[in-house]
């Protein structure tokens, strides 16, 4: 039993590596016995058309590719001019419509900023309307002033007059509002202004009227303790306003700037003047 | 009482200059300059004299500041 057992072990080894050699011998003579030996003819030309059924289309996929390529970079140059010009269109929307915003606002400041309701120095009621497409400058004093309304409305003076030399510009409106409503009646602001420029036009009223168009230019004015002769001295911010010929307050100079300087930065401020109520 | 006109407010500043031209030349000594300060009293509205008088004691404190400069008050002290 035992010798039986280890013949039929190798008789099994010896098919497995006959089937194997068999099948090695039969993949390798198949196409060499085809081709090189007397075979029917028809096989190799079977063969031959084979071949050149391939060669035709050889330089096919090349054009192919060379179209796919320059197609695919049009498209591609399409899509992306696309996406530049859909963010230009929304770019621009916005920038303009931010610039309306903010004319828009501009408008509103314009109307409603620094109104006042007085009487001029000839008595006629006067209010920023009357000013509207002019230059304004504006200070605000009072009559019993000392030294520095007189010093303020003389460089006030002096830049209007600088402004009227040049012919090109538009004329400049002077104005002096009183801070000192209790004595400076109508007449008292005719009496005054008459010794600065003859176009200054002087602004008086009620208190309350006087201490609104203090208030919107946030002026600062405050009267000081009276004396025996019922003298008083008003303490007050000391600023020469600039008013476009929209009626927005633009610009300010202070005690520092000259009348040069002054009639320099407003002939730059005219001709950049770009108009917001285009009629 | 109406406001003085320009005439009358250049009388003023010029008695002021005056006066202030003779206190500065006098080291401040008041009975030196007596008659400008008559004339500074009579062409000035009694509250400009106030205003003026402080204002040129404003002045003198300003140019102490600028030339010696700031010196803190003695046994102020220091946080």
């Amino acid at each position: 039993m035992l010798r039986l057992r280890v013949f039929d072990r190798h008789k099994r080894l010896w098919s497995v590596l006959q089937s194997t050699i068999r099948g090695n011998n039969i993949s390798n003579h198949i196409p060499n016995t085809t081709c090189r030996s007397s075979a029917p003819p028809h096989l190799c030309a079977r063969q031959r058309a084979f071949y050149s059924q391939n060669s035709p289309k050889t330089p096919n996929p090349g054009s192919s590719a060379g179209i796919k390529l320059r197609t695919r970079l049009v498209v591609t140059l399409l899509f992306g001019g696309g996406i530049i010009g859909t963010w230009w269109y929304v770019h621009q929307e916005k920038e303009k419509r931010i610039q309306m915003q903010r004319l828009e606002q501009l408008r509103k400041v314009a109307l409603g900023q620094g109104d006042f309701h007085l009487l001029d120095h000839t008595g006629q009621r006067r209010t920023k309307r009357d000013f509207l497409g002019h230059w304004v400058l504006l200070y605000f004093g009072f009559t019993h002033c000392p030294d520095i309304c007189p010093d303020e409305l003389e460089k006030l003076t002096s830049v209007v007059h600088i402004l009227d030399k040049d012919p090109s510009l538009p004329s400049v409106q002077p104005l002096f509002i009183t801070v000192d409503p209790e004595r400076d009646d109508v007449s008292a602001m005719a009496r005054y202004v008459k010794d600065f420029h003859p176009r200054l036009v002087g602004l008086t009223g009620s208190a309350e009227e006087v201490k609104q168009a203090g208030r919107d230019f946030r002026v600062y004015a405050s009267n000081g303790p009276k004396d025996e002769d019922g003298d008083y001295i008003v303490d007050h911010s000391i600023v020469i306003y600039l008013v476009n010929p929209d009626g927005l307050f633009i610009d300010y100079y202070n005690r520092m700037k000259n009348d040069t300087q002054i009639a320099e930065s407003i002939r730059n401020h005219m001709k950049t003047f770009v108009r917001l109520f285009p009629d | 009482m109406s406001a003085p006109n320009a005439s009358q407010r250049k009388a003023c500043w010029d008695a002021r200059d005056e006066l202030w031209k003779c206190l500065d030349v006098n080291k401040d000594l008041t009975s030196a300059c007596e008659k400008h300060q008559r004339e500074f009293e009579a062409n000035c509205p009694a509250q400009w004299v106030k205003y003026f008088s402080k204002r040129r004691d404003f002045l003198k404190y300003k140019e102490k500041i600028e030339k010696e400069g700031y010196e803190p008050t003695e046994g102020a002290s220091k946080l």
